[in-house]
């Protein structure tokens, strides 16, 4: 036909305009247009729920972090946040990522009725044995328990909760906080406290039940390798006690020993239980054979350190214990070291400093340097994996990947529960879709240049005398106005803008309507095999222009290219990644 | 400094307008920069920037589409001195400068103000130039004379210090008669005017139409009243500005037209909010009419003005259109234009909405004279209101929003309609030609409109192009024919003039002939042949 002309082909980054995106690059675009949801191990919808609390609508937060990380309002507190790492803002603004951690919190804090989800499908029939109640277990069993399947939880404490209840101090996580969202999840299943699981008994529950989940975590201490005496601890068993009420004051110094997050922990606690937060004699020395970057503590939690006058020695190993004539701990003899760049990339090794031998006197030693899984109980030839050699023996959280964070048992535990559940049923009974809702008439973000550049309010924090209260938390969490600013510093990377070619006249309105250069006159676009864009060369002139081109990694999802497009070439669209059910089961 | 924490959905440019509406064009040219706010406040003067870098536009309002010869020639003197000496008419009847430094702005305005003449509320978010019948004085379907209301409203609402801060900008058009040659369905506020009888007695007044509007959303005016008399049309106009004000959307520039009010809202809604401003202003609306009118003047035909030859007008005096190419002239010939006004006219020169000068009052021996003096300038007094009258808006030559050069395709076109074959159709084919969607000249009510565009190449890059409609009338758009490369644009409106000249049953007009025969059969005869 005539002037029909051929025209370079531009498709969109998505599958469909409106709809369920099922095709790989669906899923491609969310990851590299939503760099948090993709970096949280969880696959958190962050923007999501920090826009519900841009809008006023906390519970709405919280059902959607409920849903995605199970343990919001602990997660809001402890949550080692790889999601801000990958936050847009840490490119293009120097304020810092958004504080999606303690968005989440703000959500949990304003959410006073939470309701437990509701099942995905009917009763399988199917007997499930999970073993720990810790991160990784619950989040398991409350999927397994949504897939319809019967589950027993069998915790050696008399508590549930693992490493949330034990392992983390309560002035960083107050004790009501995490049992109110396990009782979201323990109310459906069938648990048995005290309940010790050995060899024995594994081989009972794989003999009765359909499935066993192991989810023990990791549970025993490493040590120094040195000759002891009395006043020593493992760092585990001294939060654990500390938790409990059993520590509550110390007489004399204390060093403790690591880099991790119980170290830190323990010498936070420490510093608590020796009056040190008000001044009192006692020294609590947190002491670690690397460099502070490499503890880990964050920035913010290394300023609290310091602010609770916790004395840091790093570059230092442990290579005697002192001891008295009763075995009462005197001492501890450190050596100077020094941290040696691998050459091939991997973990900086350590070369000690012969003669630089030091001594530092303490009533008290708290070693925090690991923790590895107890593996004895398993079955005789079997190692630990996601599904076992023994098919109906499954594994997840610390116990098989060795000791991380709260976030990433409960990605653990959700993995296994789809895992066991396919196993059970024979079939995948749930697949996430990316669902691609177009926004008509003429609803906006809410968002302006202005709120990119807002500066973000601090996190509220107890004074030292009130830290010295036994149970008060340091953190007091965003209300109000400040919930706000940082909600809407969000830029909201959910929603994509893309201008469709065929429409588009090359007015350059967008661009001279653009908060910023996120839009670009384009001569190519390159892709990737799936039609992802990669990059482009921008045109100088409009002859050369083939594309205008909306830079999803500048666009700040303001709209005003929207408003400004007098063909209607722009569409805003909103992604969500979305679990749909395959075998009839209800979301 | 924290910035700003509201989700109130409310534009840049009101933030900028709540500051002031002032700047100081003086201080401007010694600091020899303009700032972002200052930009959007000079519209307010009258200015906006160019295409060409370190160029200025700057329009003059025209009152109802004409000047005095002693403005003409100020004018003329004015662009010399700061503007190259080049003059555009607008399709809205004023006139604009293209080549203005930043350091000459006050100047240039000052010297316009020597005669009377400003370039204050000629852009800007408030009344813009009133346009009106260009043969409002004489045309004989004249239901009254709408010049003196044009230029008593400009002032009226021009000096309303209520009236300077609009969502955007109101247009308002008057034609004195129904067939609406001043265009009124496609502006803010059209104002017709009708006479009917009453009570015995002949009585003239206005019929209300609000809504209208090009751009890139086009609606067409939708009749607010059917009547009301003569003496009320300030306060008319002012409450339908005042409803603007109060319910234009402040948020999104692209949908704070008065149209998208009317659209959004309804028109009883907004009917209903005019009448409560006239009511709080102490206006009687008792004599304000929504139900049918009959008009007891003239009938009229389409197109009068394509009809109104020189020595039609009800005064016995002949007149005399000069064409302006492309809708711009030199400083040389507005001044001639100026002098003939004064030796042989009324002392008038008069802008009309094909971007054309006209001269009035003209004894009726004298117009050979008038031509030929106005031909030896190097302007055309042949072919206004026909195929070859053709309006491009500016286009890339100086518009920064412009996508085409729209003089180039004017020129494109120009050979093709002048072919013989279409002689037969001069008269009953239009053409418009814009830019960019705001359609500056409205190529949606034309018989053929030109769109401007890019269309991407096969690999890379990308050509000059056209969306093409045909069948427009101010009442119902024209349709899309298609999107052409430039280079192709001629020869699409030969096959379609052709086919017009083979379907074209007796006087009808290309849009007519589009209407009855639809869009397909010329799609058909496009694409296929």
């Amino acid at each position: 036909m005539k002037y029909e002309y051929a025209k370079a082909p531009c498709p969109s980054e998505l599958s469909v305009t409106e709809g369920l995106g099922e095709a790989e690059k669906d899923h491609l675009t969310l990851a590299k247009d939503v760099p948090c949801q993709e970096a949280c191990p969880a696959k958190t919808d962050v923007p999501a729920y920090i826009q519900a609390l841009a809008q006023g609508d906390p519970e709405r937060a919280y059902r959607i972090n409920l849903e995605d990380n199970v343990f919001p309002g602990v997660l809001g507190r402890v949550c080692t946040r790889p999601c801000e790492d990958a936050c847009r803002h840490n490119w293009t603004n120097i304020q810092g990522p958004v504080h999606i951690c303690h968005l989440k919190r703000a959500g949990a804090d304003h959410s006073p009725t939470p309701q437990a989800l509701p099942a995905w499908y009917g009763p399988t029939g199917k007997k499930i044995a999970v073993i720990g109640g810790g991160p990784a277990g619950l989040t398991a069993a409350r999927e397994l328990s949504r897939y319809g399947h019967q589950i027993s939880l069998f915790e050696r404490e008399d508590h549930l909760g693992g490493m949330m209840v034990d392992g983390i101090p309560r002035f960083r996580l107050p004790l009501d906080k995490v049992e109110r969202e396990i009782q979201l999840i323990s109310g459906k299943l069938d648990v048995k406290l005290g309940a010790n699981v050995d060899q024995a008994r594994l081989q009972n529950l794989l003999e009765t039940y359909d499935a066993v989940l192991l989810a023990t975590g990791t549970m025993k201490s490493k040590d120094l390798g040195l000759p002891a005496g009395s006043g020593l601890w493992n760092g585990l068993d001294f939060m654990k006690a500390y938790n409990s009420g059993d520590i509550t004051s110390l007489s004399g110094d204390v060093v403790v020993i690591g880099g991790g997050f119980t170290a830190v922990d323990c010498a936070r606690a420490c510093a608590r239980a020796a009056q040190r937060l008000i001044g009192s004699g006692n020294r609590v020395t947190l002491a670690y054979r690397r460099t502070e970057q490499a503890m880990a503590a964050d920035l913010e939690e290394r300023e609290e350190i310091l602010l609770e006058k916790i004395d840091i020695r790093t570059l230092a190993t442990p290579v005697k214990i002192l001891t008295d004539d009763k075995n009462q701990v005197t001492g501890i003899v450190f050596q100077r070291n020094l941290i040696q760049e691998d050459p091939a990339g991997g973990k900086p090794g350590i070369a000690p400093l012969p003669g630089s031998e030091f001594t530092l006197p303490c009533r008290y030693l708290i070693v925090a340097i690991g923790q590895d899984s107890d593996t004895a109980f398993l079955p005789v030839g079997v190692q630990p994996d996601r599904q076992t050699t023994q098919p109906k023996l499954f594994c997840a959280g610390d116990f098989l990947t060795g000791s991380s964070d709260v976030i990433h048992a409960v990605a653990e535990g959700k993995a296994v529960a789809d895992a066991m559940d396919q196993f059970l049923m024979g079939q995948v009974r749930k697949r996430y879709h990316v669902a691609v809702s177009l926004i008509r008439n003429r609803v906006q973000t809410g968002r302006t240049r202005d709120h990119d550049l807002q500066r973000p309010p601090a996190m509220p924090l107890a004074t030292l005398s009130e830290r010295v209260q036994e149970g008060t938390e340091v953190e007091k969490g965003h209300t109000g106005q400040d919930i706000l600013a940082h909600a809407t510093r969000c830029y909201l990377c959910n929603h994509k803008f893309e201008i469709d070619q065929d429409k588009c006249i090359h007015c350059d309105w967008c661009i001279e309507a653009a908060p910023r250069a996120c839009i670009k006159r384009v001569s190519r676009i390159f892709r990737d095999d799936q039609g992802v864009p990669t990059g482009y060369t921008e045109a100088v002139s409009a002859k050369e222009t083939t594309f205008i081109f909306i830079d999803s990694n500048e666009c700040i999802r303001c709209g005003k290219c929207l408003r400004a497009c007098p063909t209607g070439a722009i569409s805003m669209k909103k992604m969500t990644r979305t679990p749909c059910l395959t075998s009839g089961g209800t979301l | 400094m924290q910035r700003k924490l509201t989700m109130e959905l409310r534009s840049e440019d009101e933030e900028i307008k709540d500051a002031g509406l002032t700047i100081d064009l003086d201080e401007i040219a010694r600091r020899g920069a303009m700032s972002k706010s200052e930009k959007t406040i000079a519209k307010w003067y009258g200015i906006y920037g160019s295409r060409q870098p370190g160029n200025h536009m700057a329009r003059i309002v025209t009152p109802g589409g004409v000047m005095t010869s002693a403005q003409a020639r100020n004018i003329a003197r004015v662009s010399e001195k700061y503007g190259q000496g080049f003059i555009s008419v607008t399709t809205r009847q004023a006139l604009q400068f293209h080549w203005l430094k930043l350091g000459s702005l006050a100047d240039m305005i000052r010297g316009l103000s020597q005669e009377g003449t400003t370039t204050k509320h000629g852009c800007g978010d408030v009344t813009r130039q009133i346009a009106a019948c260009p043969l409002a004085e004489t045309c004989p379907y004249r239901r009254l004379n709408v010049r003196p209301w044009a230029q008593k409203l400009q002032k009226f609402l021009g000096d309303a210090e209520d009236l300077d801060n609009l969502p955007r900008k109101f247009k308002i058009t008057l034609s004195g008669c129904s067939a609406g040659c001043a265009q009124p369905y496609i502006n803010c506020l059209g104002l017709i005017a009708v006479q009917k009888e009453q009570g015995g007695k002949t009585v003239r007044g206005f019929k209300a139409i609000v809504g209208g509007g090009m751009g890139w959303d086009p609606y067409v005016g939708q009749e607010l009243f059917s009547f009301f008399p003569e003496n009320k049309v300030l306060a008319v106009a002012r409450a339908v500005a005042l409803t603007f004000r109060d319910y234009g959307d402040r948020f999104n520039r692209a949908t704070s037209r008065l149209k998208v009010v009317v659209a959004r809202e309804g028109l009883e809604q907004v009917r209903m909010w005019v009448l409560e401003h006239l009511d709080a202003e102490g206006v009687d609306v008792s004599d304000l009419e929504t139900g049918p009118v009959e008009d007891t003047g003239p009938a009229v035909p389409d197109r009068p003005l394509a009809e109104l030859t020189e020595n039609s007008g009800s005064d016995g005096k002949a007149l005399v259109r000069i064409i302006v190419p492309g809708g711009e002239l030199n400083h040389h010939q507005l001044r001639r234009i100026a002098e003939l006004s004064e030796m042989y006219a009324d002392q008038k020169v008069y802008t009309n909405n094909r971007q054309n000068l006209e001269l009035h009052g003209i004894e009726p021996d004298k117009v050979s004279v008038v031509k030929a003096a106005v031909q030896e300038t190097g302007l055309s007094t042949e072919g206004a209101y026909t195929i070859s009258d053709i309006v491009p808006c500016v286009g890339t030559t100086y518009c920064p929003k412009a996508v085409s050069e729209t003089r180039a395709l004017y020129k494109l076109l120009l050979p093709v309609v002048s072919l013989p074959q279409f002689a037969q159709i001069r008269d009953k084919v239009l053409i418009n030609i814009t830019g960019c969607p705001n359609s500056c000249s409205p190529y949606r009510i034309t018989d053929i409109g030109f769109r401007g565009m890019r269309l991407r190449n096969e690999t890379q890059g990308s050509e000059e192009g056209y969306e093409m409609l045909i069948g427009g009338d101010q009442k119902a758009f024209g349709q899309i024919l298609g999107q052409f490369k430039k280079d192709d644009c001629p020869a699409v409106v030969e096959t379609v003039l052709e086919a017009f000249v083979r379907w074209r049953h007796e006087n009808e007009t290309l849009t007519q002939t589009v209407v009855r025969v639809g869009l397909a059969a010329f799609q058909q005869e496009v694409f296929q042949k």
